[in-house]
């Protein structure tokens, strides 16, 4: 129970005329007290960092074999080991991280968008447009991710392209459905009926009103999707529905590590490192997100 | 006799990102046995805090700094988290202010009640039943052997806030704590429920602690009254002395700006100039001293002294002793302590002959279910209706009050004159033109010249939105582009009064004072013609209600504005209305000036407002509740006249014959068949303006 009123946190106004610096000074040093959110930054900054420059960082190049050094343990000059071909299993997981930012990256920020839209309009639409998207999103999700790529993957034949699609599709729903019950509880707010009261056009009230209010915990969903997609992506390539050998990504490397985990443990292990920790890396910040984006939470505390 | 309760120099502190927020500061009270004591005070002074202290039921981030609170000679502070939950409940109980939200939606009256009673082992079901039964049928809930066992969706809010008392009386607790028992409810059952809790603490002999803003409340149920002003008790006493000879300056500014205090009719109300000081530094010396208009020099340095009348009441003030001491105050209550608002309407006002806005026999429909549905389930009218043959006209210049309690119609009134809800019939027409289901398109021009103000000030602003931005989105919106946006935003944060600096906040740190200055910037933005008001002084202290309806006043007389107020509170729209509609389930029961509405109203139902209203005197007390039950579902609207079943003087012919409208003299309107004081309306008639 909440039991402070809240008129008892009066802010009063100091003579300062600029907001935009000073809103964006508060959440930054609200950020900045929020070690999770500092560690969940670093590990995505990892993230990006390395995949975008693996090429740079490799220390081999990640389809390059060389068989007497196959099955190599974590030594210095492979310090993540080698696999059966003798590639370097550090330089593959780097490559790999690329293959996981692609997917992220395009996967979710292309299926907020279309959520977003679709989402909205079933929100503040008629009522047989909201059924019908409704009935769209649910046959989508009826699907479970794995039995959707598998028939598809049996039609088209395995390529990064497909992960994508299946990744968008997939998640749409989802997006669209957090979407279309925010939009629906604030179609009825009195702010928005103020709107609609000044004239206000529905393109308007959705750009200018909801959508600000709505994205915020979008984007803590996306966030928080990015470690999802990795996975979807690393598990059909783990299933071979995914990327297709020989190029690296952490699915296929998790696979191959699979295969050889009584000869070889630490591959499974290495590959899982960076798995577990831009999942980590995600969630950490898509949380402290949440924390400091609604400005009504995190005062007071 | 010992005090049941004795709060001793509470001190509790506020953790916050700002710093710690002193919120109470040396509060002391003491509570005899059987008596009702009211804590009074406007918001952030910290008058729940106190409640909340008494239960230990504070906020994770409060620190009780200092004090004692003794409890039948035990300090709550200092009894374990056991003790305190064989305590509470039991013998200290509290009425919530929202029943909504203080009762399970999901258990029956039944359950909710045998859960109350678990510390009682001995008593079986049944015997717990039949307790929770004659408790129901104590607080007035008729059929309670049925009712309880009904769901808190059953019930409708006066039943709701009864089964809350009859919750809370049920283990016969020796303390009663009350939040705003009334607020969450209309004139109407307020008196019932006042009238229950005295009677229910006459039964019991219970000592009852209320916490309110509303001294009408206070005023009607209380013996004793503590006022508490930013966190400390600047006054305590007898109800009388504090009514009738308040000491300290807030408290007597406090009464002289509550609306309903005021006889005369004027459109300057008083106000307390200011806000209330910033808990985390609170200033030295007085804490009132910023907005007292007696403030000397040593207010702002040395903290008042505590100047006891002999009669267990104090204030603290210098005015009433030391080096400051004035012999002349406290003055004679007719004189008024405090300042009025800018003399701006100065004049008659002018108004037109031509409606601004004219609304015939407007009818709006609620669908209940869907048409195929109708079809199936065979119900030939798969509709309520919220709005019935309401007529009402608003002239330029002119200040119409529209009143009603919730679920009369008002607000949807409001909505469908502005296109904003679909209606069924009759006419709208703003000046001269039909525009009632005008397309969205077509419609837009005429929302530059009437405007809304809606009922929430803070939630009626986007809340992602900087204040600068919210108040020249009409511009946006109507595609005015040769003007300058920040000039604009500064010209009208002037015109409503509205500190320059709030122009780069957000809304949700705004008070409610200023979200309500945004509101009406918003409003005013395009210089419209005609202003709807829905409920202008919600959610504002007594203070700060003056000054919002003057800066209405002001504004009205400077662009000529015709005004719609739409309330449920009488008291506050008289002074500033120059006619009044009285609504009632839809249909608009009586209209006329608003003086003669007030001093001789012809329909029971507008009888029953202007005498429901609670006086903030505590000599002037109802002994008698006027009017019983509550406003019926427009689901079952009663057969003839919609306010028959609650109708003191209903007859035969009022059950079967719906009322017409009758014009009573050339400028009154009833709807009754029976008019109250029907002989006298000539004369009246002749003796007004």
């Amino acid at each position: 129970m909440s039991v402070i009123p809240s008129e008892v946190i009066i802010v009063k106004a100091p003579d300062i005329r600029e907001s935009a610096a000073r809103e964006r000074r508060e959440k930054l040093s609200a950020f900045l007290r929020n070690w999770q959110g500092v560690v969940g930054l670093v590990l995505v900054v990892l993230f990006f960092v390395s995949a975008i420059f693996a090429p740079w960082i490799a220390p081999y190049e990640p389809n390059t074999m060389d068989i007497p050094a196959r099955l190599s343990p974590p030594v210095w000059d492979h310090i993540a080991g080698t696999d059966q071909l003798g590639r370097d299993t550090f330089s593959r997981l780097l490559y790999g991280g690329r293959v996981a930012l692609k997917i992220a990256v395009i996967g979710v920020s292309v299926s907020l968008a279309i959520g977003l839209l679709l989402g909205m309009i079933a929100g503040l639409g008629p009522r047989w447009l909201d059924n019908l998207l409704l009935l769209l999103f649910d046959a989508v999700r009826a699907f479970p991710t794995i039995i959707l790529a598998l028939a598809t993957v049996a039609l088209t034949g395995p390529s990064m392209e497909m992960v994508l699609a299946i990744v968008i599709i997939t998640s749409i729903p989802q997006y669209a459905r957090v979407t279309r019950t925010a939009t629906m509880s604030l179609r009825n707010t009195e702010f928005i009926q103020a709107e609609r009261s000044l004239g206000a056009s529905t393109i308007r009230i959705l750009w200018h009103h909801i959508l600000p209010n709505v994205i915020g915990p979008l984007l803590i969903l996306a966030a928080m999707d990015v470690p999802v997609v990795v996975s979807v992506e690393a598990g059909l390539s783990f299933l071979g529905l995914g990327v297709l050998p020989p190029t690296a990504s952490w699915g296929t490397i998790l696979n191959e590590g699979y295969l050889v985990i009584r000869d070889a443990p630490w591959m499974v292990v290495a590959a899982g490192i960076p798995l577990i920790l831009t999942t980590l890396g995600f969630t950490f910040l898509g949380e402290a997100l949440r924390d400091i984006f609604d400005p009504r939470m995190g005062r007071g505390r | 006799m010992d005090p049941v309760l004795e709060v001793r120099d509470l001190s509790v502190e506020f953790r916050t990102a700002r710093g710690r927020i002193k919120a109470l500061r040396n509060v002391s009270f003491s509570v005899q046995p059987g008596r009702i004591v009211g804590i009074v005070g406007e918001s952030g002074s910290g008058k729940s805090t106190v409640l909340w202290s008494i239960l230990d039921l504070l906020a994770g981030n409060a620190i009780v700094t200092g004090g004692q609170i003794r409890f039948e000679d035990r300090d709550m502070l200092t009894r374990s988290t056991q003790e305190m939950l064989a305590l509470r409940g039991e013998d200290v109980s509290v009425v919530f202010q929202d029943p909504m939200t203080s009762q399970i939606p999901v258990l029956t009256y039944a359950r909710q009640m045998r859960d109350i009673l678990y510390r009682r082992r001995g008593l079986g079901k049944a015997r717990k039943r039949e307790m929770s039964v004659e408790m129901l049928d104590k607080v007035g809930i008729p059929d309670p052997d049925m009712r309880v066992d009904q769901y808190p969706h059953n019930f409708s809010g006066g039943m709701r806030q009864r089964a809350g008392i009859a919750m809370a009386m049920l283990t016969g607790p020796r303390l009663l704590l009350a939040d705003e028992p009334t607020t969450a409810l209309d004139v109407t059952m307020e008196a019932q429920i006042i009238h229950l809790l005295r009677e229910m603490q006459r039964e019991t002999e219970a000592t009852v602690v209320v916490v309110s803003h509303n001294l009408g409340l206070i005023a009607e149920l209380c013996d004793e009254v503590v006022v508490m002003y930013a966190g400390e008790v600047v006054e305590a006493g007898d109800v009388r002395d504090i009514f009738h000879h308040a000491q300290h300056p807030y408290t007597r500014a406090l009464l002289e700006c509550d609306p309903a205090r005021i006889e005369e009719k004027s459109h300057r109300l008083p106000v307390i100039p200011g806000d209330i000081p910033d808990l985390v530094q609170p200033p030295q010396g007085c804490i009132f001293a910023a907005r007292c208009q007696r403030v000397m020099p040593r207010c702002l340095t040395e903290a008042p002294p505590l100047v006891e009348d002999g009669q267990g009441g104090y204030a603290r003030c210098h005015l009433l002793a030391g080096p400051g001491h004035d012999v002349n105050w406290p003055p004679p209550p007719e004189v008024l302590t405090v300042a009025r608002g800018a003399p701006a309407t100065t004049g008659a006002k002018a108004v037109s002959s031509e409606p601004l806005l004219e609304i015939a026999d407007l009818n709006v429909q609620f669908n209940t279910m869907g048409p195929v549905w109708a079809k199936v389930r065979g119900v030939k009218q798969p509709w309520v209706t919220a709005v019935v043959d309401a007529s009402i006209k608003v002239h330029a210049g002119e200040t119409v009050g529209l009143v009603g309690e919730s679920g009369s119609g008002k607000t949807t009134l409001a909505r469908a004159a502005l296109n904003l809800v679909g209606s069924q019939g009759g006419s709208v027409r703003f000046e001269g033109q039909d525009i009632r289901g005008m397309a969205e398109a077509a419609f837009k021009p005429f929302r530059r010249d009437m405007v809304m103000m809606f009922q929430d000030p803070v939630g009626s602003l986007s809340p992602r939105k900087s204040v600068r931005a919210l108040i020249t989105e009409p511009m946006k919106i109507h595609g005015i582009r040769n003007v300058d946006p920040d000039h604009e935003a500064e010209r009208l944060a002037d015109m409503v009064r509205l500190p320059k600096a709030l122009l780069s906040r957000y809304p949700h740190e705004l008070s409610g004072g200023q979200a309500r200055r945004v509101g009406a910037a918003r409003a005013l933005a395009l210089n419209p013609k005609l202003v709807i008001a829905d409920e202008p002084t919600a959610g504002l202290d007594v203070s700060v209600q003056g000054e919002i309806l003057n800066l209405m006043a002001e504004l009205q007389a400077e662009h000529g504005l015709g005004y719609l107020i739409i309330t449920h509170n009488l008291p506050v729209v008289r002074h500033i209305s120059d006619r009044l509609a009285i609504m009632y389930l839809g249909r608009i029961v009586e209209e006329g000036p608003a003086d003669e509405v007030f001093a001789a109203p012809l329909h029971p139902y507008t009888e029953t407002l202007v005498r429901g209203v609670p006086q903030p005197d505590p000599d002037r007390r109802r002994t008698h509740v006027v009017v019983k039950g509550e406003v019926p579902s427009l689901l079952n609207r009663p057969r003839g006249c919609d306010f028959v079943s609650r109708c003191p003087h209903a007859r035969a012919l009022c059950h079967q014959v719906v009322p017409p409208h009758v014009t009573a003299g050339h400028r009154r309107t009833h709807a009754c068949h029976f008019p109250l004081g029907a002989a006298s309306i000539p004369e009246k008639e002749g003796s007004s303006r």
